[in-house]
């Protein structure tokens, strides 16, 4: 990445405690949009620590985030969101029970014009077409968003769910273990739709176990181990076996 | 790997519906198996008794449909965003003891039939909100599972008609009686306004934003707080909404028993229960249909008319009724096997 360039999302020497448990010590990193980073660690790392505090779910102890040039500080994940980050975690994802197009606006929805609209009556006809749309951008293609979400595998699941944060988010994407508990098939169809992210101009954290995973869709990997950043290097100087030293501390 | 933009989802296991398959699967959707299991229903009584039909019979089952829906609707509600609400039948018994004091100290006051049916009728969804809140409060701050809190509200209403009743009708009131059963056609007045209550129920769960919360909520309840709704405040209003529901049923029943007794509605939630079941709402929440449960309802209705009117002993009803109960649960368990959930 070239450094001349305007970070999207910029950390600064964030700290964060629980307790007497330091979780995070002084991680710093700049993120670009059109690339996508891979958040790797163990378990305890500092990964969850991380991403809760981008996405507003809590506050860092000290340290300064900015996000498009401007310093920021969330009150809660709504500020994150209206600053253009979207965060999908493992727990959350869609409604299964609802259409595609109504999880795709779910909490936004859109309602009709005039008096009607007033009462919340919503527009669905614009929201199951404007939802095709906007998958189609990244690449996903459902035969009908009237299909509930049910009724798609899951890897189809977890593309529509990136979709979704990819549609709404104006900076930043990110992706707590988008590939747990898929197939190597699905896998690779959600891989794609990451990549059509990127390619928007999005900026994609993507964090996952799944090292090839991570190795083949990222641009930039972040090892993170006891709540600090050890490496921060391009892709291309990483192999598994090198990762997963860097990983466990077995090599540096 | 190559970065071409093919379509990520294969169409192949999922072909768009062509007319006629998308007309066989009306056919075969619960809402039409449930239909046409309502006029078979209606079609056996009417051969039973050539009368079944008539529309002094057809009025009845209007006036029973009236007195059996809100309570029915308000289980819609509770259910389908992923809770149960048991108390839904002691609220009638205690909405009504509550409301036929406020009517019969307005009476004794001279406040005009009129006036005091309409405090009457506020005092009765004034005690299902009071109840409701105390659900909400229970369910969404001291985090107690739906089937506790709403048990405790349960025996709650049923001992409290009881204490203010002491044990008898209050309020006798004949007048109530007669005027509940003006109307016109097949229609009361009553049945008229029930209706339009339950339209209006209808047409908000599934067609605007509050309904759309509560079927997110009811499916998953994680996505629908990631997305930025309020899911206990949302759960909260829906308890208050099944109690006023609740309240307004109790009103219905004082009319029906000319006054406010303790024995009303006591056992209902059951029955209410019954007709969503029956109408094909998911007990896991998230999943149903508004025409299901008026579908449940009807069946349940006529069920338990037709038995009266073609002369089985009412000790039958309830057999006949864990019947179709039985049935409507095995079809939804064959149903929700071929649509694969996870």
């Amino acid at each position: 990445m070239s450094t001349e360039r305007e970070p999207i999302l910029e950390l600064r020497n964030i700290n964060k405690s629980y307790g007497s448990v330091k979780a995070l010590t002084d991680v710093s990193f700049k993120a670009y949009a059109g690339e996508v980073i891979g958040l790797v660690g163990d378990n305890g790392a500092g990964k969850s620590s991380l991403i809760k505090t981008i996405s507003g779910v809590h506050n860092a102890d000290s340290g300064e985030l900015f996000v498009d040039g401007i310093q920021r500080h969330w009150k809660s994940p709504h500020d994150s969101m209206a600053a253009g980050i979207e965060t999908l975690y493992q727990d959350s994802g869609l409604a299964p029970d609802l259409t595609i197009g109504s999880n795709i606006f779910l909490g936004r929805e859109l309602t009709r014009n005039g008096p009607l609209g007033k009462f919340g009556f919503l527009d669905q006809k614009s929201m199951e077409r404007q939802a095709l749309e906007e998958l189609e951008k990244v690449g996903i293609t459902v035969p009908l968003s009237k299909r509930t979400v049910s009724q798609l595998s899951g890897g189809q699941r977890q593309a529509v769910a990136i979709g979704r944060a990819a549609m709404w988010a104006k900076h930043v994407i990110i992706l707590d273990e988008p590939t747990n508990h898929l197939g190597a098939r699905q896998s690779l169809e959600v891989l794609k739709v990451i990549r059509a992210a990127r390619d928007q101009g999005l900026c994609v954290l993507f964090i996952s176990h799944t090292l090839p995973h991570v190795l083949e869709v990222t641009d930039r990997i972040i090892v993170m181990r006891l709540g600090k950043v050890v490496k921060d290097s391009l892709t291309s100087e990483y192999t598994v076996e090198s990762l997963l030293g860097t990983i466990t501390g077995l090599n540096t | 790997m190559s970065t071409v933009e093919t379509p990520v989802a294969p169409s192949d296991d999922a072909p768009p519906l062509s007319q006629l398959r998308r007309l066989a699967a009306f056919a075969t959707s619960q809402q039409a198996i449930l239909f046409l299991v309502l006029v078979a229903v209606m079609c056996f009584f009417d051969f039973q008794n050539a009368r079944f039909f008539g529309t002094s019979e057809f009025g009845n089952l209007i006036v029973d449909f009236s007195t059996a829906i809100l309570i029915a609707v308000a289980e819609m509600y509770v259910i389908t965003s992923g809770g149960i609400d048991l108390s839904v039948g002691s609220t009638i018994a205690f909405s009504g003891v509550i409301g036929a004091y406020a009517m019969q100290f307005l009476e004794n006051h001279h406040f005009g039939e009129f006036g005091s049916l309409l405090v009457g009728t506020i005092a009765c969804a004034g005690v299902g909100a009071l109840v409701g809140l105390i659900n909400a409060l229970l369910i969404t701050k001291a985090r107690l599972v739906p089937f506790v809190a709403t048990l405790v509200t349960l025996s709650m209403g049923e001992g409290l008609a009881l204490v203010f009743s002491k044990g008898g009708t209050v309020g006798y009131d004949p007048g109530a009686a007669v005027w509940s059963a003006t109307g016109f056609w097949v229609f009361t007045w009553l049945s008229v306004i029930v209706l339009v209550i339950t339209a209006i129920s209808g047409i908000v769960l599934h067609f605007t934003r509050y309904g759309r919360y509560n079927f997110a909520i009811g499916s998953n309840p994680f996505a629908a707080r990631a997305a930025g709704i309020n899911v206990n405040l949302h759960v909260a209003s829906v308890y208050v909404l099944s109690g006023v529901l609740a309240g307004l049923n109790g009103m219905i029943w004082y009319f029906q028993s000319s006054g406010g007794a303790p024995q009303n509605g006591i056992g209902l939630e059951l029955e209410a229960i019954a007709a969503v079941v029956i109408g094909g709402v998911s007990l896991t929440g998230g999943v149903g249909r508004f025409s299901g449960i008026i579908l449940g309802v009807a069946i349940l209705t006529v069920v338990h008319d037709g038995l009266t009117f073609i002369n089985v002993a009412t000790t039958w009803n309830e057999v006949v009724v864990a019947a179709f109960i039985a049935l409507a649960a095995v079809l939804q368990s064959l149903g929700s096997g071929a649509r694969k959930r996870t």
